[in-house]
């Protein structure tokens, strides 16, 4: 089953020195289950595509389809809750409310989606229980090492349960030795059942992905499939 | 010669004499009983050391000669005028029988029989003019007119003016002020706004917590500005107080000033919070990784 398609989808910025084509006529398709990696070198455009498969960004033309609704057809609440419920996004940065402890983070998508109490904090502990964190659950982000932020991301991006996680280079910050651990559990995330569309640099991490895309100025310049 | 009580006399002020007064004031050696009473201001009782009971002379003259002694019998608060302000407040209180025996000429016997000029308190004053105007139809010869003149009230309108354009001008580069602020304190916060929304929050639902902080921040804002108004109050009245010995109330914090500065403030404060952060909701949540 298709979780989300680009039919022909390109993203221009207009700048003043003239528009800026980031995504050029791409059609992608990735269904359920799916483990892509988006490779290619810096300011090919691999993050502008990951926007526009998370509903973030809007195509400039072309269509995308998520669960097969055309996205531009949806207002800014439908496309909160496909955020909310049906997608999770790691960043290279992490991105956690730093004035909120890792176990806040991991339960805010859920009381957003407005799962009760009780529920949220069984969730919450058993998310963190999955990427091996719960003996941090009360501490901050700042109070984290790098590894364990990535993770409290993961765990508030599956929060909710989401047909899809993208990662935009969630190793990018850390280390050979703790890049490969974060690798390795959304490796897991996927063989549980989310489909994964991850950009990185590192080609032994994008070896784990079933299928390899190449980009180059904004375009999918080589697919590769593996397993 | 017993003062006569106090409900059948007419007390006259004396501001316009008090000078001499002073000059010629001195207490007198024995304290003896029988003198006539007089009340003093109480800055001029705290001027000369004086107090109930003790003996003063006074004269109408700069020498001193004729000088007749009186009984301290009461200080009093002078009325707070604020059109008296830097005016000395050396003031005594005669019983007029008193005052006509002391100014009085020896060679005219009418002239202790005439008076010139009384003021007369009312207990409404508002009821001045309408008494004024009986007095005059009354008692044919005698000029009745009502204290407040139309120069006092100008003065005071002028006063009100000036501070509706200073609170004017207050609360306007305040507002823009805190627009500023509120600017870079949104600003601050766009990663969280910017990961909230990634998370899957709608611009609406953000704005509405903007909202909320922002009425938080507001109401205790305009409540920590009522009580600090409220402490300085009176801090500011015995600094003026005590500058110009008065009794005089320079600020005073009313229901109504409060009911209006946070009818003012609140709005104005949730406001600036929530136009802040248009700015940034209007913005496409993509910046948040771009940096
Ligand atoms: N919001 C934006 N405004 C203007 N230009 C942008 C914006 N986002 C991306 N670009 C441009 O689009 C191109 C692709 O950017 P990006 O997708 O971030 O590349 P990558 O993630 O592969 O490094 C770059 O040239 C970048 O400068
Ligand atoms: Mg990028």
């Amino acid at each position: 089953m298709t979780v989300v398609e680009a039919r022909g989808v390109s993203r221009v910025f207009p700048m003043p020195a003239g528009p800026v084509v980031a995504v050029r006529d791409v059609s992608l398709r990735v269904d359920a289950g799916d483990y892509v990696a988006l490779c290619g070198p810096s300011g090919c455009g691999k993050s502008t595509l990951l926007h526009l498969l998370g509903c973030v960004d809007g195509p400039t033309s072309g269509t995308l389809f998520f669960e097969e609704h055309d996205v531009a057809t949806l207002g800014d609440r439908e496309r909160s809750g496909i955020r909310l419920r049906r997608i999770g996004f790691v960043f290279q940065r992490f991105f956690l409310l730093p004035m909120l402890s890792a176990a806040e983070n991991v339960a805010l998508p859920l009381a957003e989606a407005g799962v009760p109490k009780p529920e949220r904090d069984a969730r919450t502990s058993e998310l963190l229980r999955y990427v091996g964190l719960s003996a941090r659950a009360d501490h901050r982000p700042s109070q984290l090492s790098g590894g364990e932020m990535q993770r409290v991301a993961i765990a508030r991006a599956l929060a909710n349960r989401p047909r899809l996680l993208l990662a935009d280079e969630p190793t990018g910050e850390l280390d050979q030795a703790t890049g490969e651990q974060i690798a390795e559990l959304l490796g897991r995330v996927n063989a549980d059942g989310t489909a994964l569309v991850i950009v990185t640099h590192d080609p032994a991490f994008a070896r784990r992905a079933g299928r390899v895309l190449t980009m180059r100025d904004g375009t999918i310049a080589a697919e590769e499939r593996h397993r | 010669m017993r003062a006569p009580p106090p409900r059948v006399s007419c007390p006259v002020l004396l501001s316009a004499v008090a000078l001499w007064c002073t000059l010629a004031l001195a207490p007198a050696a024995a304290p003896g009983d029988g003198h006539p009473g007089v009340l003093l201001s109480r800055q001029l009782a705290d001027a000369q050391g004086l107090s109930a009971g003790d003996v003063v002379r006074f004269s109408t003259a700069d020498s001193g000669a004729g000088a007749v002694a009186f009984t301290v019998i009461g200080i009093y608060e002078p009325t707070p005028d604020p059109m008296q302000i830097n005016a000395s407040k050396f003031e005594a209180r005669l019983h007029l029988p008193d005052l006509l025996a002391m100014t009085a000429s020896p060679d005219d016997l009418l002239a202790a029989e005439t008076v010139d000029q009384i003021n007369v308190a009312l207990h409404d004053p508002a009821g001045a003019i309408e008494f004024a105007r009986h007095i005059t139809t009354r008692v044919p010869g005698v000029q009745a007119r009502a204290a407040s003149s139309s120069n006092r009230g100008s003065v005071f309108v002028v006063l009100e003016q000036f501070h509706l354009a200073i609170a004017i001008v207050t609360i306007f580069a305040s507002t823009v002020f805190l627009l500023a602020l509120s600017v870079m304190l949104v600003d601050e916060r766009r990663e969280t706004v910017g990961v909230l929304r990634l998370i899957g929050l709608t611009s609406r639902r953000v704005l509405a917590q903007v909202f909320t902080e922002g009425l938080l921040i507001a109401v205790s804002g305009s409540l920590f500005g009522l009580v600090l108004a409220l402490a300085s109050e009176s801090l500011i009245n015995r600094y003026f107080q005590w500058h110009y010995d008065t009794a005089l109330i320079f600020v005073e914090v009313t229901p109504a000033v409060a009911v209006q500065c946070l009818l003012i403030a609140v709005p104005l404060g949730v406001l600036a919070s929530v136009a802040a952060s248009w700015t940034l909701l209007r913005r496409q949540v993509l910046f948040l990784a771009r940096r």
